[in-house]
């Protein structure tokens, strides 16, 4: 053993770092999905610098062009450049999925902490109208929401995050009503801690492996809704690309062109696929039971 | 004496709950002068822990309490929750049974030590640091300036109790209430834990509560011993006098159940209190222990005896006290 590795082990914190790193490296899946998710977010931030050709730019001498040199999935009804229009697309996707997630959590965790932590009418209240929420299923509210909200990407983003939010809720305040019973809350309470102070810094803490999880759950869904709505015309508005419009616009030529809603339903589903799958390996090495 | 530490008198604790009240302290009263170690004695669910934890409200909502505890000049039991949670952990702390989970897992045993420091004394987070190692030092625990960054699953149990101790002195408290301190461990480690406190109450002059059902414990290190018995307080006494001068049946019961192992002799068969403890819920009109004393009469049943003082600074509370003929 070499010293740094020694050095590593003497710390508790790092030992546990080590020992997570080495768990998910035996997950070929994980590892897989780990890989794909930070593709796509690569793709999604450096779009200008990636995407050979601007998301507009049109090329009326190849327009619906089978795949070239030129143009390596080929082009759309409008001469643009299929592969770009991916990579800039990637852009929606990744910022609906991340932002309506992040939404989400904002909304949901302090309300379901409160609502496991206090119990009583106000945990009624927060779970009788959350248990309305989750009777719609999540699509339906995302474009109910965005129907309201008016279409754009932004608006769409925050309807898929307050759709999100419900079973967040749930799951937060179902991991408090559990926090809440350990040893150490009153003992927290004992040392003169405050309800605040118990919920955010004694019991929160105690969830971040759930919520990571979750947010591996949520990702994934709020990209598909983002592909959805904006499918349905209640998200990105072209001519801005978006995996979404892309298969908007595939549609008239399914017949001409299947490929052209082919490459973007393939990266919609790569894109979910990575971050469920990089979510099962994150559960379970963060499971105490897992002992490989 | 002029004034005591805390000084309560007539606390009572009664949980409303579906099936009617619980009365679970009935009128109890009690004193604990600086650096005094009281013991309060007697089976589960006498209302030891409960008489204590309701002094700084621990207790559910569901506990109605009245009485006064007066403390350091004022009545806790008339302070707002705010004000309580400056009495908690600062002037008045716990211990509790369970160190395997009081801690919370996921943060070092430095920061959480630290974080009752920050809370109460207003300390920055270097100093915090430096007192927490220092109270490491205090409870005796090896290698301190490694434990302050490991985390609770590193420790063992009773190295976990020291840590627990040490954030409950965190604040230089004036009284600490030790819940079965020593019940969730090792008979070896008990004998460290029970030896850290005496260090404690000598080095510091914290006053100390020490909850046990363990007579053994008490007759270690406390000053005087109250013994309860459903919800009420059945004798108290400075703790030579009482293991000296049992005068209630009930204490003298728990007296003949303590193991005394002999050379060479062989094992006596242990004496055992006959019946079980009454339900708190319908408890009998007379006195709580009638049932199960062997000089029960027809007024014990009947009325609940006052407490007498029968010998100096000895009370009980009995129709028949006395030293002899217990079983």
């Amino acid at each position: 053993m070499s010293a740094v590795d020694t050095a590593a082990l003497t710390n508790p914190r790092a030992r546990r770092r080590v020992l997570l790193r080495k768990r998910f490296l035996r997950r070929p899946m994980a590892v897989a999905g780990l890989v794909v998710v930070i593709g796509f977010t690569v793709v999604a931030i450096f779009a200008p610098w990636i995407a050979p050709y601007k998301a507009g730019a049109t090329d009326f001498n190849a327009i619906l062009a089978h795949p070239s040199s030129k143009h390596l999935l080929g082009t759309d009804f409008l001469g643009r450049d299929e592969l770009s229009r991916l990579i800039w697309g990637a852009r929606a996707s990744m910022q609906a999925g991340f932002f309506a997630t992040v939404l989400a959590m904002v909304v949901a965790v302090p309300i379901g902490l409160v609502a496991g932590y206090y119990r009583g009418w106000v945990d009624t209240v927060i779970a009788r109208l959350t248990d309305v929420l989750l009777a719609f299923p999540f699509l339906i509210l995302a474009v109910g929401l965005a129907a309201i909200f008016g279409a754009s990407l932004l608006n769409a983003t925050l309807a898929l995050g307050i759709g999100a939010a419900p079973i967040l809720i749930r799951v937060a305040r179902g991991e408090t009503f559990a926090l809440r019973e350990e040893d150490y809350v009153p003992a927290a309470i004992a040392n003169g801690a405050s309800d605040a102070t118990i919920i955010f810094k004694h019991i929160l803490p105690n969830m971040t492996s759930t919520l990571l999880v979750q947010a591996t759950i949520t990702i994934p869904g709020a990209i598909v809704g983002e592909a959805i709505l904006s499918f349905l015309g209640l998200g990105v508005q072209p001519p801005t690309p978006s995996w979404g419009t892309m298969l908007q616009d595939a549609q008239s030529y399914l017949m001409q062109a299947p490929r052209l809603a082919v490459f973007p339903g393939l990266a919609i589903v790569l894109a979910a696929l990575a971050f469920n799958v990089l979510g099962d390996g994150l559960r379970d090495i963060f499971d105490p039971r897992t002992t490989r | 004496m002029a004034e005591h530490l805390l000084d309560v008198a007539d606390l009572s604790v009664r949980f409303d709950t579906d099936d009617g009240p619980v009365h679970a302290v009935d009128r109890l009263s009690f004193t604990l002068d600086p650096g005094e170690v009281l013991g309060i004695v007697g089976e589960s669910g006498c209302g030891k822990s409960v008489s204590c934890m309701s002094l700084v409200r621990l207790l559910p909502e569901t506990a109605a309490i009245s009485g006064t505890a007066v403390f350091a000049g004022r009545d806790l039991l008339g302070l707002s929750q705010r004000r309580l949670r400056q009495v908690r952990g600062r002037e008045i702390s716990f211990v509790f049974q369970e160190p395997m989970t009081s801690l919370n897992p996921v943060f070092t045993v430095g920061r959480q030590i630290g974080e009752v420091l920050e809370r109460h004394l207003d300390l920055s987070q270097r100093a915090a640091r430096a007192r927490a190692l220092e109270l490491l030092r205090l409870v005796r625990i090896p290698a301190p300036e490694r434990r302050l960054h490991e985390y609770p699953h590193q420790l063992s149990g009773g190295m976990r109790q020291r840590v627990m101790i040490a954030m409950a002195l965190a604040c230089d408290p004036k009284v600490l209430v030790a819940d079965e301190p020593t019940t969730a461990l090792d008979v070896t480690i008990q004998a460290g834990i029970l030896d850290l406190m005496r260090d404690i109450r000598e080095r510091l002059g914290t006053a100390i509560i020490l909850i046990t059902h363990n007579l053994g414990v008490v007759a270690d290190i406390a000053d005087r011993v109250l013994v309860m018995y459903a919800g009420r307080k059945a004798e108290e006494a400075a703790a030579d006098e009482l293991f000296a001068h049992p005068q209630h049946p009930y204490t003298i019961g728990l007296l003949g159940a303590i193991p005394r192992p002999t050379a060479g002799a062989p094992p006596e068969r242990l004496q055992e209190i006959p019946g079980r403890v009454p339900s708190l819920r319908e408890l009998p009109v007379g006195c709580a222990f009638a049932e199960r004393c062997p000089r029960a009469d027809e007024t014990t049943r009947t009325h609940v005896p006052d407490l007498r003082e029968v010998r100096p600074s000895h009370l009980v509370a009995c129709f028949h006290p006395g030293e002899t003929g217990a079983s």
